[in-house]
Formats: C-alpha cells, structure tokens, sequence
C-alpha cells in the first residue's frame, strides 16, 4: 500500500518536473524577447528604488524604518513577488480559470492539478524582479553568510506564504461564481506589501497580519534579516505553511463546485 | 468638433457604467491605494514636526488622493493593449473607419475615464473629509477639477504616442510599466515634486509627466496656481500632436508591410 502510493508520488513529482521544463523551454525559446523582458522589469524596479531613497532622504528615520531597511524591504519583496508571479504565473489566474470553466485540460490528467496549473506558466517579466531582488540584497544588503541564510529562508516563507494567499483568494471564485476575488486579493497584498507594516495602526495593521498578510510577505522578513528573533522567525514560517494547506484546501474543495465552461485551454 | 468624437466619448463612458461591479471594484482598489499611501507620508510628516517639503498632513492628504484618482482614472495598460492590436491585425482593420484611428482611440479611452475620474474625485474627496478635514483652499479644489480632465487627457495623449513606437518596434509591451514608473516619480504621483532633489526638480517640472498628476494635487493642496492649467493645455498640444504624427506614420508604414 505504501509502496503503491510512493511510487504514485514519484510519477507525480516526474510529470510536474516534465511540465515545469516545458514551462521554461517555452518562455525561453526566443531568448531576445525573455532577456528583454527580464532586463526591462529590473529598470521598473529601479523605479521603486528611486522612491525609497528619495522617501527617505527626504524624512529620515521613521518608526524604526530607514532607506537601508526599506531596500532590504523592496529586496525581498521582489525576489518573493518575482518567484510566485514569474515561477508560477497562474497563480494569480486561478480565479478567473475557475469562474470561467477553464480548468478541464488540467482536470483530464493524471497528476495534482493544483500542483500542475501552477507550473504550467512561466512570466518571464517576473524573472526581472527575482534578478533584481538578489542583485539589491547583494549591494545594499550587507551580506554575510547569516545574513543571506536569513534572506533565503524568509524569501521561500514570503514566496509559500504569498502563493498560498493568491491561490486561496484566487480558489473563492469557485463559491462566488467570477474571478474577481482573486484579482482582488492580488491587488491589494502586492499594494500593500510594499510598504512598512509599522507605518500602519489600528485595525490596518491587524489586517495586514492576517486577512491580508502583507506584513508577512515583506515587513517581517525584512526585519528578521537587521534583528533576528526565533518568535517572529516561528510565526513567519508558521503563516506561510498556514497559507499553504488552506490554498490546497480551498481549491480542493472548490473543484467539487466547478462546473465546465466547455472550453479547452492549455491551462 | 467632429461628430465621431461625441459619439465615440460617449460609448467609451457607456461602456464603463455597463459594468458596475467593476466601477465599484476600481473604487475599492483606488481608496486601498491612497489610504496606504497617504498613510506613509502622514506618518512621515509626523516624525517631521509637521512638515514635509511644504506640506503639511493635511495638504499632503488631498495631494495624494487627487494625484492617486488622477492617475488610476486612466486605463494603465493602454500601451500594452495597443502593441497587441498593431500586431494582431485590428488597428489594420479599424483604418478602413472613416475617422483617424487614433482620434476614436483617443476619444473612447477619454469617455472610459470620465466615470472612473468621478467616482475616485467623489471618494477621494469623502476619504479626505474624514481624516484630515476640508481642503487648504476651495478656490485651489476647485482649479484641480478641470486639472483631473487635462491630467487624464495628457496622459492617455502621451500613451498612445508611445504605444505607436510598436508599429516600428513590433514589441513595446513592457514599456507600459516603465512609463508607468516615470509618472510615479516625474509625475509626483507618489512624492511631490518639491521632495525631489533640486537638479531633479528642475528636471521634472520640464516634462510632460507634471501635467498627468502634479498639476491636479498640487492645486487641490492648496496652491492656488491657474498657471499650471495652462502649461497642461500646451502640453496636451504638443502630446496630441505626437500621438496624431506617431500613428499616421506608423500606419503608412502598417500599409507598405501589408503590400
């Protein structure tokens, strides 16, 4: 029985590498056309540079927050952002695939589907965004090895974490009948994720630390990185393995709601 | 005037209050947006004695709500959409009108703007009120509302000229969130223009990108500067213009690869 099911596994984990490296073979088969795109998105990111130092030079320290750290903010901002979007784009699709019946191809196959509608696409643009994350981390970051092992960790838990809410927001658009929630979701924590969690109070601030978790995204790994704290570190990676079995858990369930809209996309 | 003109203003805001949802949706994501940011600088300014460049938490509360409503009134992936359409074949089609191609476009994307420039004047306005109080100075509120109309009508005239550089280069898809970033900061969507560093002010403040969110905020917070119209009603010549001779010769060159 637990032989059937490992060897079950493996195919599984077989295909969606197979489907991943088609993924990437197609964004890259015309490498003029993806190097553009990636080396466009890092000149936009140089964007949201240009507006912290400006910021911050501008008022000086705010609230614990100082033009080092807001970059270190962006850093990990567009390294977590650039891998959910680039890596798996349909994450944010999710909701307008299921609203609108465009899920049977991925239905039809014998692996997750779940699993393999998010590794079907690859966006090159947001390849830029992980490019320029790593290279702002390694300029403005002060690296050193507890630095980047920091950086490293709290990025995968921003990137699960971010995933898991996109495909939980996304998902509602099996219960609600139209993808809207998920544009929604994806509007607002990509919004908010950009700033400082400590420049909001009250009730914003709560919302930013749970219906929309952007301070989890951004704010508290790049605090982690200047002032580690096992606490803050256990509830980060708490959220984002909570975020994850909820997205996996609302899709499921919502697929039981589907109804085929009749028609047939390569997801 | 035309009468396609009237008529086409006219579909595009139809085409708008068709879809109330996403009307209510755009005002949502509008208020999301200027509460973060108006958040941001009124901490700021507070940690600043209450001044920031000039501007105090009051001024710099209904510069952002008018710089945000401004600048989300306007469709942000025109340029995009347009690269696709140059290259899908419809701008081809839409030559056989008897009306210049651009002109429709130009047209429609104004009446589109028009009830998502009201809707954010009407909330922005509301989210003003509740948190910092009435505006600096009526008579400036009162110059920012033709300013929203010629902010909305620069930026749409600077999009599409840059969305023709796609019948020469065939691909201009990702240059729409690159203007979109020298708004942000030449804009003074984000940031008055006074916080910029003097050699980028001056800089700034001779570019077209003032007229497309600075001018309105800046009047609402209470500089009464009528000047300021005037320098949008000539940039609005000059990027008209741009946008009219982009297209014509991008459509002569359209017609000489079709044969």
């Amino acid at each position: 029985m637990a032989s059937a099911a490992c060897k079950r596994w493996v195919v599984d984990v077989r295909a969606i590498a197979a489907t991943s490296r088609g993924a990437f073979a197609e964004s890259v088969a015309n490498p003029k056309a993806f190097w553009a795109q990636v080396a466009a998105m890092m000149i936009n990111d140089l964007g949201w540079m240009a507006f912290w130092v400006l910021f911050f030079d501008e008022v000086g320290e705010v609230r614990g927050w100082d033009g080092e750290r807001a970059l270190l903010l962006l850093a990990v901002f567009a390294t977590s952002a650039g891998l959910v979007l680039g890596l798996f784009t349909n994450a944010r699709h999710i909701g307008r695939m299921a609203a609108d019946g465009e899920l049977d191809a991925a239905l039809a196959l014998p692996v997750p589907p779940l699993t393999y509608l998010l590794v079907r696409r690859i966006s090159p643009v947001n390849l830029g965004d992980v490019l320029f994350g790593i290279v702002l981390f390694a300029v403005s970051g002060r690296p050193d090895a507890g630095r980047v092992g920091i950086f490293v960790v709290g990025v995968a838990a921003s990137a699960g974490l971010l995933l898991g809410f996109l495909v939980v927001t996304g998902s509602l658009g099996f219960f609600v009948g139209h993808g809207e929630t998920g544009d929604l979701g994806f509007n607002a924590i990509l919004l908010l994720a950009n700033y400082p969690a400590d420049f909001f109070g009250g009730p914003t601030k709560l919302v930013l630390y749970t219906v929309i978790p952007a301070a989890f995204v951004t704010a508290v790994p790049a605090t982690l990185i200047d002032e580690f704290d096992w606490a803050q570190a256990a509830l980060l990676l708490a959220a984002s393995a909570t975020f994850l079995v909820a997205a996996w858990a609302t899709f499921t369930l919502g697929l039981r709601r589907y109804s085929s809209g009749s028609v047939w996309t390569q997801a | 005037m035309p009468p396609w003109v009237g008529v086409a203003v006219r579909t595009g805001a139809r085409r708008v209050l068709a879809e109330p949802s996403a009307l209510l949706m755009q005002v949502f994501f509008y208020l999301l947006v200027t509460g973060a940011v108006t958040s941001l600088w009124r901490v700021a300014v507070e940690a600043n004695g209450g001044t920031v460049a000039g501007y105090d938490a009051r001024a710099l509360t209904w510069y952002l709500a008018l710089s945000e409503g401004a600048y989300l009134a306007v469709h942000s992936r025109i340029i995009e959409e347009i690269g696709d359409d140059v290259a899908g074949g419809t701008v081809a089609s839409e030559m056989l009108r008897p009306a210049p191609v651009v002109g429709v476009r130009l047209a429609t994307e104004l009446g589109k703007a028009l009830p998502r420039l009201a809707v954010n004047c009407g909330a922005g306005v509301l989210l003003c009120l509740l948190t910092v109080g009435a505006p600096p100075s009526t008579a400036g509120l009162l110059l920012a509302v033709p300013a929203m109309l010629l902010a909305g009508a620069c930026n749409l005239a600077a999009m599409h000229g840059v969305a023709a550089l796609t019948f020469w280069l065939r691909d201009a898809r990702t240059s729409w969130f690159l203007y979109q970033k020298l708004i942000f900061i030449f804009g003074g969507m984000l940031l008055p223009l006074q916080v910029l560093p003097p050699w980028l002010h001056d800089v700034a403040v001779r570019l077209p990108f003032m007229t497309m969110t600075y001018v309105p905020a800046r009047l609402a917070s209470g500089h009464v500067e009528p000047e300021l119209l005037l320098v949008q009603l000539g940039w609005l010549a000059v990027l008209a213009a741009f946008a009219t001779s982009a297209f014509a010769g991008g459509e002569r060159r359209l017609q000489a690869v079709g044969g």
